[in-house]
């Protein structure tokens, strides 16, 4: 009986077996059904008729070791009958991945070679399940990778912004931001003058923009010239006077709009428009703005200031920079509104002009 | 032991890009942390999936969750490097129109075979003119969004798929968008508007769905169709019977058919036109088809009982009833129990009644399948509401059965 035959064997014939031999050199019987399951072996019996006897028998791919063989044969057993229901098939198969990761790799190396695809799927998502949210230290101990890498390369280029202390900063004044937005809006008609709202908010902007901590005072001075300084370099291109002019314009018309959390996307997404205008002509980017981020760094804790120079220098992150570049833009233009307002505030109040 | 065997890192590649896809893509882009031989590893897969699993941002604020994913998004498409063939963006956040349009027009300049886009939410978002100038596109799959191709556009010649829900297209565009995509194999449309005429001329096509709101569908050159599930989800009324050639027509340009699914009101787009008794040419293929039906409807059961006499060679019938239209009309009396409907169903095996309310119509038509179909092996009823239940029992009990080994199953409702 020839193997080609085997299309139409009948269920009452005797069972029929291909011979297979291992990397070990031994040679074992495996059930028809059950072994032609398995793609490569497939082949081996139909393209080349191996198999049909001792002599001939199927010798295994290297990576296919015996105890593999006999955990691919098990899935093989079980798959290859038609009458199970996705359900058990599933239930079977979460079972049949619970395994050492040295193992579920030798078996997925051993599925491979011999083309059983479905098997690969399911370990290859096992692996990925184990790889999955797991920090990169837990990783290499799992897998025993070598530590080969530099401290530079080390780094994560997607880190995750949230954590960052300066967009964490920043996200706090957003929140903040959108919040005053409602309550201004609920303000409306009672009172739309900006300055009473600006007052109150000035403060907490100094205040929070030093980590909620330290004292205002002192800061404040070195704050006011700071932002003189931005002012004048400002002053110097057009284009970013422009900018302000229209986030000016953005902000007046945002406290008189009447929604409540869409204002937010509107504005920044009217504000990135803007932004995304000027990006075009290149000229965020161009020096002419003066924005060092010695400015920014002594806005907040010192001891931070250390961590942020090493990440900065050491930027896997195209965007992390540029991002927060961005981000910092749409602060100073915030706060530049509100600090016209406050000085003319401090100029009612003291009486005389500060020479800031 | 070798416990300090790294076995992971020597797996084949193509084994390894199929981890690094299955994993969210922050993940596999933090792998490049891991060792030097996995430092550029997830650069270069080719899949590339941005969905709601795809970074966990611990975050409630909407606003930071779209400029973190916005963030990846870029920061990803930069450090990639080698051929993007899967794009996927789905995320529940993502408003932002600039951003779509820059990545549109990144990929544009790879090789990009398939792209998947939905919006979630907000208005149909305008895709951009480089999407039409992806050469390479074999599956294109977008939702909630805006079709306006330039005037320029000759057609994806490679697309094989389109899956589109909650579009707006004109109606030129959309005719275009077909005829020109020869090897056009599977077509989704779901709750589209702007164009209500379907004109459908794909030579290649070989599986079509549709759900919406049109006037008309006809099939032009598309002998190797056979699948089509076709739903009109508003009802049809007195609409003129100028073209009586409708239902003709629609299983003309059909020959090859194996499944037809005939849902919401579509029966009833059908038979406003002339329906004859039998179809000049027997669907041979047909050997599913589910018709969703009002039972108490003279032209819609005529025009169902005409395709069940074309079918020879059906397997399975679904039959749906529309049990809150069939209440208000006069009931239908000796329709299928007519005994000069005598037809045979020789391979019918599976035969599901779903709705039933328990009108001398429908049970006239459980007693016509059931006494013409000699190889019946179940049928299932499954009734519209608890009442009545007993009644529909009683009268199912009575039906002569043609087939011996047939199980008359009745569900709860």
């Amino acid at each position: 009986m020839s193997e080609v035959d085997m299309a139409v064997i009948k269920p009452e014939m005797m069972k029929s077996y291909i011979w297979i031999q291992t990397t070990d050199g031994a040679i074992q019987q495996v059930e028809q059904e059950v072994a032609m399951f398995c793609p490569m072996i497939c082949q081996e019996v139909i393209q080349k008729g191996m198999g049909s006897s001792k002599n001939c028998a199927i010798s295994l791919p290297q990576r296919v070791s015996p105890a593999m063989l006999s955990l691919i044969l098990d899935y093989c057993r079980f798959h290859q009958v038609a009458g199970r229901s996705n359900k058990e098939r599933k239930s079977f198969d979460e079972k049949f991945v619970r395994m050492d990761t040295k193992r579920l790799c030798e078996l997925t190396s051993a599925a491979d070679s011999l083309q059983l695809k479905p098997l690969v799927d399911l370990t290859s998502r096992a692996l990925a399940r184990i790889i999955e949210g797991k920090t990169p230290e837990e990783i290499r101990e799992i897998f025993h990778l070598p530590d080969d890498l530099t401290e530079e390369e080390k780094l994560e280029p997607l880190k995750n912004t949230t954590d960052d202390p300066r967009i964490r900063l920043l996200n706090r004044l957003y929140a903040k931001k959108r919040k005053e937005l409602k309550e201004r809006e609920k303000l409306k008609d009672v009172d739309t003058e900006e300055e009473h709202v600006d007052d109150r908010s000035v403060d907490d902007l100094l205040s929070f923009i030093n980590g909620g901590d330290g004292d205002s005072k002192g800061i404040k001075t070195s704050k006011n010239k700071k932002k003189h300084k931005k002012r004048k370099d400002l002053q110097k291109c057009a284009p970013s006077n422009e900018a302000f002019e229209m986030h000016k314009k953005e902000s007046n018309a945002a406290s008189s709009l009447c929604h409540n959390a869409e204002v937010d996307h509107e504005l920044q997404s009217s504000l990135s428009e803007k932004l995304k205008l000027q990006d075009a002509a290149g000229e965020i980017f161009a020096p002419t703005v003066e924005f060092d981020d010695v400015d920014i760094d002594d806005e907040i804790d010192p001891a931070l200031k250390e961590e942020i120079d090493r990440n900065s220098s050491a930027q896997n992150g195209i965007f992390d920079g540029c991002n927060c570049f961005r981000l910092f833009w749409r602060i100073a233009t915030t706060t530049w509104d509100r600090g016209k307002e406050w000085k003319k505030q401090m100029i009612a109040i003291s009486g005389h002009d500060l020479h800031l | 032991m070798d416990t300090e065997l790294d076995r992971i890192s020597s797996l084949p590649g193509h084994v390894l890009d199929q981890i690094l896809s299955v994993l969210p893509i922050r993940d596999a882009v933090r792998t490049s942390a891991l060792s030097r031989k996995w430092r550029y590893k997830w650069s270069q897969i080719p899949h590339l999936v941005f969905d709601t699993q795809c970074a966990s941002i611990t975050s409630q604020d909407q606003t930071i969750v779209k400029n973190e994913l916005v963030n990846i998004i870029d920061s990803v498409l930069l450090l990639h490097n080698g051929p993007i063939y899967k794009f996927k963006l789905s995320h529940r956040d993502l408003l932002g129109v600039s951003d779509i349009d820059r990545w549109i027009l990144h990929l544009s300049r790879g090789s990009t075979k398939e792209f998947v886009l939905e919006i979630w939410k907000g208005q149909r978002y305008k895709l951009p003119s480089c999407l039409f100038s992806f050469e390479n596109l074999t599956h294109l799959e977008l939702f909630n969004c805006l079709l306006k191709p330039p005037s320029a556009f000759k057609g994806f010649r490679n697309l094989k798929s389109l899956d589109l829900q909650h579009v707006t297209l004109a109606q030129e565009v959309f005719e275009n968008l077909i005829s020109s995509c020869a090897l056009l194999e599977r077509l989704t449309l779901m709750n589209f508007d702007g164009f209500t005429h379907l004109k459908i001329n794909a030579p290649n096509l070989q599986f079509f769905d549709i759900g919406g709101i049109f006037d008309d569908v006809s099939f032009e050159n598309t002998s190797l169709l056979t699948l089509v599930s076709i739903g009109l989800y508003a009802n049809v009324r007195n609409v003129s019977h100028g073209s009586s050639s409708k239902f003709l027509r629609f299983f003309v340009n059909l020959p090859h058919i194996r499944r037809l699914e005939i849902q919401s009101y579509f029966i009833k787009y059908l038979a406003l036109s002339k329906v004859p008794s039998r179809l000049p040419k027997p669907c041979m293929d047909l050997n599913y088809i589910s018709i969703r039906i009002n039972f108490n409807d003279f032209e819609e059961n005529s025009a169902a009982l005409c395709i069940l006499k074309s079918c020879p060679n059906l397997q399975e019938i679904e039959m749906l009833g529309r049990p809150e239209e069939q209440a208000d009309e006069e009931p239908q009396t000796g329709f299928w129990g007519d005994d000069q409907w005598k037809c045979l169903f020789g391979q019918l095996r599976l035969v599901k009644m779903v709705g039933i309310s328990g009108i001398r119509s429908e049970l006239d038509c459980i007693k016509f399948l059931l006494s013409n179909s000699p190889v019946l092996e179940q049928m299932t009823v499954k009734p519209a509401s608890i009442e009545g239940g007993w009644e529909l029992v009683k009268e199912l009990l009575r039906f002569r059965r043609a087939s011996i080994q047939a199980e008359v199953i009745y569900l709860e409702p």
